[in-house]
């Protein structure tokens, strides 16, 4: 399990960046990139840019996201922004505003 | 899982910026920039702050470097390293600590008395 948790309560802005998995519970304005996973939880809100490998979404996110690997946007989601990876999924019941690139190539 | 009111900033995470908060806070990564919570913030030892720092209670087991004023207490561990402004009304150094700055221990009766 990831062990960087950004807790309901905390309040960031400014730029994350780093090389391990991390678990956004509350609300972060600004830049996220990273090498791992990011998972947006349920009561996170996230207003910034997003690089990274893996991304799943159960919150709100604005901004434009780009994956090395995978995107997935959970049911009850909010997101804003254009999506670039090679894998992304949509649940039912997430809402989602934006450009999907999933940047195909041939295997 | 932590608690919902702990935030944990892990070791190979790194913040540019404003940190503001309501819970508990522990640094095991890098913070550079800002820091206004409202409880109790933990540098590891792993940590590496380097950032103005307000919040209720401060234990520094690792690296800060930036002013720091705190509403009860700020203990500085042995092995940690901190450079600043200390403003608090208890504070603890321990020994082995590595402290340049300087203290500043007014204690204000609150107003309401």
């Amino acid at each position: 399990m990831a062990n960087t948790v950004i807790g309901s309560s905390i309040v960031i802005d400014g730029e994350i960046s780093g090389d391990e998995d991390l678990v956004i519970q509350g609300t972060v304005k600004g830049k996220i990139s990273l090498k791992e996973s990011l998972f947006v939880e349920g009561s996170g809100v996230v207003e910034a840019d997003i690089e990274t490998q893996n991304v799943e979404i159960g919150g709100r996110v604005t901004g434009n996201i780009v994956a090395t690997d995978k995107v997935e946007l959970k049911s009850d989601c909010r997101v804003v922004g254009d999506i670039k990876a090679p894998r992304i999924l949509i649940a039912d019941g997430a809402s989602f505003k934006g450009n999907v690139d999933m940047d195909h190539k041939e295997r | 899982m932590a608690q919902e009111q702990i935030g944990i900033i892990g070791k190979g995470i790194i913040i540019r910026g404003n940190l503001t908060g309501g819970g508990d806070l522990v640094i095991e990564g890098r913070v550079e920039g800002q820091i206004a919570l409202k409880n109790h913030l933990t540098i590891e030892a792993t940590g590496k702050v380097q950032a103005d720092i307000r919040a209720e209670e401060l234990t520094i087991n690792g690296e800060a470097s930036g002013n720091i004023d705190a509403t009860t207490k700020v203990a500085i561990n042995a092995n940690a390293k901190v450079a600043g402004d200390i403003k608090a009304p208890r504070v603890v150094i321990e020994d082995g600590a590595v402290f340049n700055g300087s203290v500043e221990m007014e204690v204000k009766l609150p107003d309401d008395i």
